[in-house]
């Protein structure tokens, strides 16, 4: 574990009665890519918005560095940079204006030369002078970054940054962020692919506001409990409805065109269908055993099945 | 901290805070082009206070010679020759004649008489706003010694129509009366001079005195033609920027809170109080553009006199950026840009009616005017029309300089404060 930079105690924060964050401790090391999951309104930009100061902590601390995020806020802000949730950047400046705004607003010294230089390694070049609203998505959330960089601070937050991206500006962004890593950058991003998830060094599971799991993406899937059964049934889409109700699945997700099934037992199941295919309706054409990936993780932890799942594994 | 990295750091907010208004061409439109077409308007609308056109329904049911004379005095038209001939100072009695004359025929717009000239009258049913009836006898009963009273009937809902024609009707009356008192003495038979002349000279200075209408010399300060314009313009300029101001700055947090920008603002290192300057900054030097164009109108076509611009300016500037913290503090209170300006509106209705404007302050109670106290367009008022129309220094004005300029470090501080957070 690297020298933690983010630790956070029961942080809590509570509107009126309704707990958005419940209670979140944990730590995150220095350099690491963290990936902040969760379903919408888990919590997750709550409490992004309390590590920045943005908005006072009900209940519990954090720290950044060392520093509290609600007490030193004002002596922490230069160390971090943060690109929130939807754009928010000045749409009638230019995009040179804009980095040259927050150049400015950070404090920074040779402006000028700083702004060219974000502009070359952002690809943004072509749009020096256009304005932020004439931009595209992708464009727009590349400027959002070089923003929150221009002060080339030690950690980033990031609140869902490929929300909403066509995949060649999702990689595009993640690309830069790797780029970002290679000087020692931190980043804390949340997002609700599950593919970026992968590319995380330590992700954390955020539900009703409670951190319900944290770990590598492979300890999670390890937390699984080993491989998940694949069906190849024919046809496909009423499988789907036809597997939910069978007893002792718990979910079936189509892959490709097979059904992955989690379910308390697969073994039991696939012995029990290889004597007796009890779907008249549909053509069994095959099995395999796949390993889990993050999105199966993410779907176990979000109906809460995880907790069986691993005594299940523990009894193996 | 680094002084020169604030001032740095204000400045990069002040020049964003002007592309903002110089890109949004609309509103730049809007600021540059109401403000002194609105004082033009307003200037015109305001310029004369005199009742005019009064929709008068006339009756002469007497008919007689005097009667006839009178109506056509009314009429402007100019009957009453033995006044000027017979007065000592024939030009300046010459002169007055000639404004009531005027008076006259700007006050009353004539129509036919409707009714009966004895019973009730009504005005509103007739589209008239005054009736005058000359009795039937009444040249006679002045002969006869007994004068009786002409009928004037007026409208007395707006206040301000029914005392002006009756002061007209007064002074027309009253010219009348001197005339025929003149006409009197140059036809006075002989005899009558004679006996005159074996009265003692005091009896006999004594009784021309009598005759001699006894008047004040009355001399007016201040505003001596008496043009409401002059009094009217400070507080139409004042309004005018007190608008513009408010409703300007009060989108400017909230537009940055909609938009999420401001959350932004909060993390970098920048503090509230240089946000609050770079952001009030660029509006004052607007508005202070505005104000000098504005007077500047004034000045050059409605011919108001302009006395200390140096103190004036001063005034100006306090009044500016009081108003700017106030719009500042209401932006930083709501939540979003349609509350900013509801709160606007809601803030600006007493100010317009409050403030001492367009009417003075010394006809609102007192307990009312401790509200007005609170307004900065009242002390601009105050202490405008104390420096231009009654020449007062700055030791006069002290008071008002001092609410403004608290006014404006107590909404600047309390805007800072306000945006200490992005929300709860």
């Amino acid at each position: 574990m690297p020298k933690p930079l983010i630790l956070l105690k029961d942080l809590a924060k509570k509107f009126g009665h309704t707990a958005a964050v419940d209670k979140i401790s944990m730590s995150i090391g220095q350099g690491e890519v963290f990936g902040f999951l969760g379903a919408n309104g888990a919590g997750k930009t709550t409490t992004i918005r309390m590590l920045c100061g943005l908005t006072k902590p009900t209940g519990g601390a954090a720290t950044i560095d060392g520093l509290d995020v609600w007490k030193d806020r004002f002596r922490i802000r230069s160390k971090f940079g943060y690109v929130s949730q939807k754009f928010s950047l000045y749409s009638d400046l230019t995009v040179r204006e804009n980095l040259r705004f927050f150049a400015g607003a950070y404090r920074q010294a040779h402006i000028h030369d700083r702004v060219d230089r974000m502009v070359k390694e952002m690809d943004l070049e072509p749009y020096r002078d256009a304005r932020a609203a004439k931009l595209s998505g992708g464009y727009r959330q590349l400027l959002s970054m070089a923003c929150a960089l221009i002060h080339e601070p030690a950690l980033l937050f990031l609140d869902e940054p490929t929300a909403g991206l066509d995949p060649v500006h999702r990689q595009q962004i993640w690309d830069f962020l790797y780029q970002v890593t290679l000087s020692g950058t931190t980043i804390f991003v949340t997002t609700h692919y599950m593919d970026e998830a992968e590319r995380c060094t330590d992700v954390g599971f955020v539900q009703r506001g409670r951190l319900v799991a944290k770990g590598s993406p492979r300890e999670l899937k390890q937390g699984l409990g080993g491989d998940l059964l694949e069906v190849h049934v024919e046809p496909p889409m009423p499988a789907v409805l036809e597997l939910r109700k069978f007893p002792g699945i718990t979910s079936v997700d189509l892959r490709s065109g097979r059904l992955r099934l989690h379910a308390a037992d697969p073994q039991a199941l696939l012995e029990q269908w290889q004597q007796y295919w009890p779907f008249p309706g549909l053509k069994w054409l095959g099995y395999s055993w796949v390993e889990p990936d993050m999105e199966d993780v993410f779907n176990a932890y979000a109906q809460g099945r995880h907790v069986q799942n691993q005594v299940q594994a523990a009894v193996k | 901290m680094n002084l020169l990295d604030s001032l740095k750091a204000i400045l990069t907010i002040a020049y964003k805070e002007f592309v903002h208004v110089w890109r949004d061409r609309r509103v730049l439109l809007l600021i540059l082009v109401l403000p002194p077409f609105f004082t033009l308007v307003f200037g015109h609308a305001f310029e004369g206070t005199a009742t005019r056109d009064v929709s008068t329904m006339f009756l002469d049911a007497d008919g007689s010679v005097e009667s006839k004379k009178f109506a056509e005095l009314l009429h402007g038209k100019d009957v009453l020759g033995a006044l000027v001939e017979g007065s000592d100072s024939p030009e300046k009695v010459r002169k007055d004649l000639n404004d009531l004359l005027q008076n006259l025929k700007d006050t009353f717009a004539w129509k036919p008489w409707v009714g009966d000239p004895k019973g009730p009258i009504d005005l509103v049913r007739n589209g008239a706003d005054a009736a005058i009836v000359i009795p039937a006898g009444w040249g006679k009963s002045l002969k006869d010694g007994k004068p009786i009273a002409m009928r004037a009937v007026l409208d007395g809902s707006d206040t301000n129509t029914a005392p002006s024609v009756q002061a007209v009707l007064q002074t027309a009356l009253g010219t009348f009366q001197l005339n025929e008192r003149y006409e009197l003495i140059k036809n006075l038979p002989p005899e009558v001079v004679d006996l005159g002349e074996q009265l003692s000279p005091e009896s006999q200075h004594e009784f021309s005195s009598s005759l001699t209408p006894w008047e004040f010399d009355t001399e007016i300060l201040y505003n001596p033609k008496l043009l409401f314009v002059d009094y009217v313009v400070p507080g139409m300029v004042g309004l005018i920027l007190q608008l513009v101001t408010v409703t300007l700055i009060a989108s400017t947090i909230t537009r940055e809170r909609e938009v999420g920008t401001l959350s932004q603002l909060l993390v970098t290192p920048l503090r509230q109080s240089e946000i609050v300057i770079g952001k009030v900054l660029p509006y004052l030097f607007i508005s202070m553009f505005l104000i000098v164009g504005t007077i500047a109108i004034g000045h050059l076509h409605f011919g108001i006199k302009i006395s200390e611009p140096l103190l004036l300016s001063v005034v100006c500037f306090l009044f500016l950026l009081c108003s700017l913290g106030l719009g500042l503090l209401i932006s930083a209170f709501s939540k979003t840009q349609t509350q900013a300006i509801q709160f606007s509106v809601f803030l600006l209705l007493p100010i317009i009616l409050l403030s001492g404007a367009f009417a003075p302050l010394s006809q609102l109670p007192g307990s009312i005017r401790i509200f007005s106290e609170l307004f900065p367009l009242t002390h601009f008022c105050r202490a405008f029309r104390s420096v231009n129309m009654y020449q007062a220094d700055f030791g006069a004005i002290a008071a008002d300089l001092l609410a403004l300029a608290v006014g404006a470090v107590i909404t600047c501080i309390g805007a800072a404060y306000l945006l200490r957070t992005a929300d709860d």
